[in-house]
């Protein structure tokens, strides 16, 4: 398609817009977290601090800080770790398999991502507390698992409808079972979409809320999201603590996204059937 | 190890479409055996049934006197070149070959010995480090054959393995297909559409047409006593020149002239005559009068086509004799050679 100078200004002006439209937010968070703890609410209110500095950083570093973090990195990380595996398993057999009661349950899976986390919560606080589970990591992971892989799958799924059907003939052929050709040909190839679902589930669960005030009751077992509440006390909010602990969240999940999205790019299965 | 092959009633639909058609067909444990039929008459149908890739909509499959209608392809103990090449895009070629192997849990020495044979036999020996992704097609095509002949299964199914290659390494690959598998006396069923290549590989041609066999013999067979005129018509190149017309009291009577043709019963007919069974004679003096249309010297002979009538009759003559565009020549048929076929049902008459 061919663009005239004038489409192309217009466009790139839209796009710098809505660049500006949803990053100020984190300019903000930033600009906040500079400043020093008299700044926030001066009048008139400044763009950038006056005096930046890194005062909020070193309260906000502290040791409640670095068990949070913990907590965050069990958390999401056995969250996505198993509701990838299930969710690639579960995936395999919902492109591959015939049988009526495949359909039947792939529509279970579309329908179960439909409730919001607000009208199931209730139901599972009461299961956690009948199988006393309640202010432990399993709580919180056995949540996540269940409200991220409907999603999951049919993310997985969308990326394994693509792979060719010949190649895991091919490896049926060659004296592979079932699970070798699983491991050694679907698996490898659906690489991309292994990474696009699991850096979804790290989004959802890193930031999650809801089920973990719920959940937990101990600074023990708190995760970040949770302990940010630490610097909303009762006669005032801690603006720039609670501005640095918010870049200090943000900034693994940025980094993770960044070093990965290369692998959004499917492009994996170069070569393998003629055109 | 004994892999004789035996289809019986052989029949699979997709929906409402029949793909294959009742098949017979018993294949000797070591032949060659060539499916050859213009493209969708149900030859990879056929390969995908045997290799267990498909099951029959109803009929048996026999694998070395055993039915094996229930039985996985990976406990089939064959070997096959898919048509679309099927390879491992996250493999290298060498891992590709050799994949069959270490599923079978071959040591990694002996793997590495017998990839590296298979690949210099299809001339891929130096790019063994290679993703498929990085191959042109026929080098692909390669990879995937090797893939199939580094094992030594009972049975090779290979899906038109040459169909991508160009003409001189088809060749080469050709005679060495041939040797290895008279080598290792392998049961092989082999797909194409070629019929140069049915001709030079097969010990036994099958020729399949919607969904049914046409034909089954051997290349001499199919190619001296055709069965109908279907495979007379795809067996040859060029195909042999069919003229329909009638028969009455011994003469058959066609739209541009008339011929004598002792011992055929009065009706509609059609006679077929190949392009070596005929000779170029003064206009006149032969059976069908015509003018020469193209004149193509292919090195040890000339193509002569002549337009007779509506039709375009091929002949072969000797490398000398071409003639000019448009010259009137007589076409006079061999006699002894002459295909004649019944003009309702297209059968071969005797
Ligand atoms: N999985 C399928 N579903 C529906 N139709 C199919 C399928 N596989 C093959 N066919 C049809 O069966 C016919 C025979 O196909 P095939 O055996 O691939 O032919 P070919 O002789 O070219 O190898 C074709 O018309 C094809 O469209
Ligand atoms: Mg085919």
């Amino acid at each position: 398609m061919r663009q005239t100078a004038a489409t192309r200004a217009t466009l790139i002006a839209c796009q710098l817009l809505l660049a500006a439209f949803v990053l100020l937010p984190f300019f903000w968070m930033i600009s906040v977290s500079l400043k020093p703890a008299t700044e926030p609410f001066a009048i008139p209110a400044r763009l950038w601090p006056e005096d930046p500095t890194l005062a909020n950083y070193v309260t906000a570093f502290r040791p409640e800080f670095r068990t949070y973090f913990l907590n965050s990195v069990i958390v999401s990380g056995a969250s996505v770790a198993i509701t990838v595996s299930l969710g690639l398993l579960a995936a395999y057999s919902f492109t591959r398999g015939q049988l009526l009661a495949v359909t039947a349950l792939m529509s279970a899976v579309v329908l179960a991502q439909m409730f919001p986390h607000s009208a199931i919560i209730i139901p599972i606080y009461r299961m956690m507390r009948a199988a006393d589970l309640l202010n432990t990591y399993t709580s919180l992971i056995a949540a996540y698992v269940s409200v991220t892989l409907p999603v999951a799958i049919w993310m997985l799924r969308g990326f394994l409808m693509k792979l060719p059907v010949s190649l895991e003939e091919a490896a049926a052929i060659d004296g592979a079972g079932p699970l070798r050709i699983f491991w050694d040909v679907v698996v490898p190839l659906a690489r991309p979409g292994v990474i696009a679902t699991a850096v979804y589930v790290l989004i959802v669960t890193w930031q999650e809320f809801l089920f973990a005030l719920s959940f937990t009751s101990t600074r023990e077992m708190r995760t970040l999201p949770v302990g940010l509440n630490d610097f909303i006390g009762q006669y005032g909010i801690r603006y720039g603590e609670l501005m640095a602990s918010s870049v200090m969240v943000s900034v693994p999940v940025i980094a993770v996204f960044f070093v990965l999205q290369r692998y959004f790019v499917a492009g994996l299965t170069a070569g393998a059937v003629k055109g | 190890m004994m892999a004789a092959v035996e289809l019986r009633d052989l029949h699979k639909t997709f929906g409402a479409y029949t793909a294959l058609e009742r098949l017979n067909l018993e294949i000797e444990d070591g032949e060659f055996l060539v499916l050859l039929g213009p493209s969708g008459c149900g030859k990879s149908t056929t390969m995908r049934l045997i290799a267990g890739l498909e099951e029959p909509s109803s009929g048996d499959i026999l694998i070395g006197g055993k039915r094996v209608n229930d039985t996985p392809p990976r406990d089939r103990d064959l070997a096959m070149v898919f048509q679309n090449y099927a390879l491992y895009p996250h493999m290298t070629v060498a891992e590709n070959i050799g994949y069959p192997l270490k599923v079978a849990r071959v040591p990694r020495t002996a793997r590495a010995d017998r990839v590296r044979a298979a690949a210099a036999k299809v001339e891929m020996a130096h790019l063994l480090d290679r993703r498929p992704g990085e191959l042109s097609g026929g080098q692909r095509q390669r990879v995937a054959l090797a893939r199939a002949i580094v094992r030594t299964p009972r049975l090779f199914l290979m899906d038109e393995p040459l169909s991508n290659l160009d003409a001189k390494l088809r060749t080469v690959m050709r005679a060495e297909l041939r040797h290895l598998q008279k080598e290792l006396a392998t049961t092989t069923i082999y797909v194409t559409h070629d019929q140069v290549e049915a001709m030079t590989l097969a010990d036994r041609i099958v020729i399949l047409n919607d969904a049914r066999i046409q034909q089954i013999g051997t290349p001499k067979e199919v190619y001296e006593r055709p069965a109908n005129t279907f495979v007379a018509g795809f067996i040859g190149g060029p195909p042999m020149t069919l003229i329909p017309g009638t028969v009455t009291a011994d003469r058959f009577t066609h739209e541009t002239g008339a011929l004598d043709l002792p011992g055929q019963p009065d009706g509609p007919a059609i006679i077929g005559a190949r392009p070596e069974d005929i000779r170029v004679t003064a206009p006149g003096a032969g059976d069908l009068d015509g003018t020469v249309f193209s004149s193509e010297l292919l090195g040890d002979a000339t193509l002569l086509t002549v337009r007779v009538g509506p039709a375009l009759v091929a002949v072969k003559v000797g490398p000398d004799d071409g003639r000019d565009m448009d010259a009137p020549v007589g076409l006079s048929l061999d006699r002894a050679k002459l295909h004649v076929f019944d003009g309702q049902t297209g059968q071969r008459r005797d």
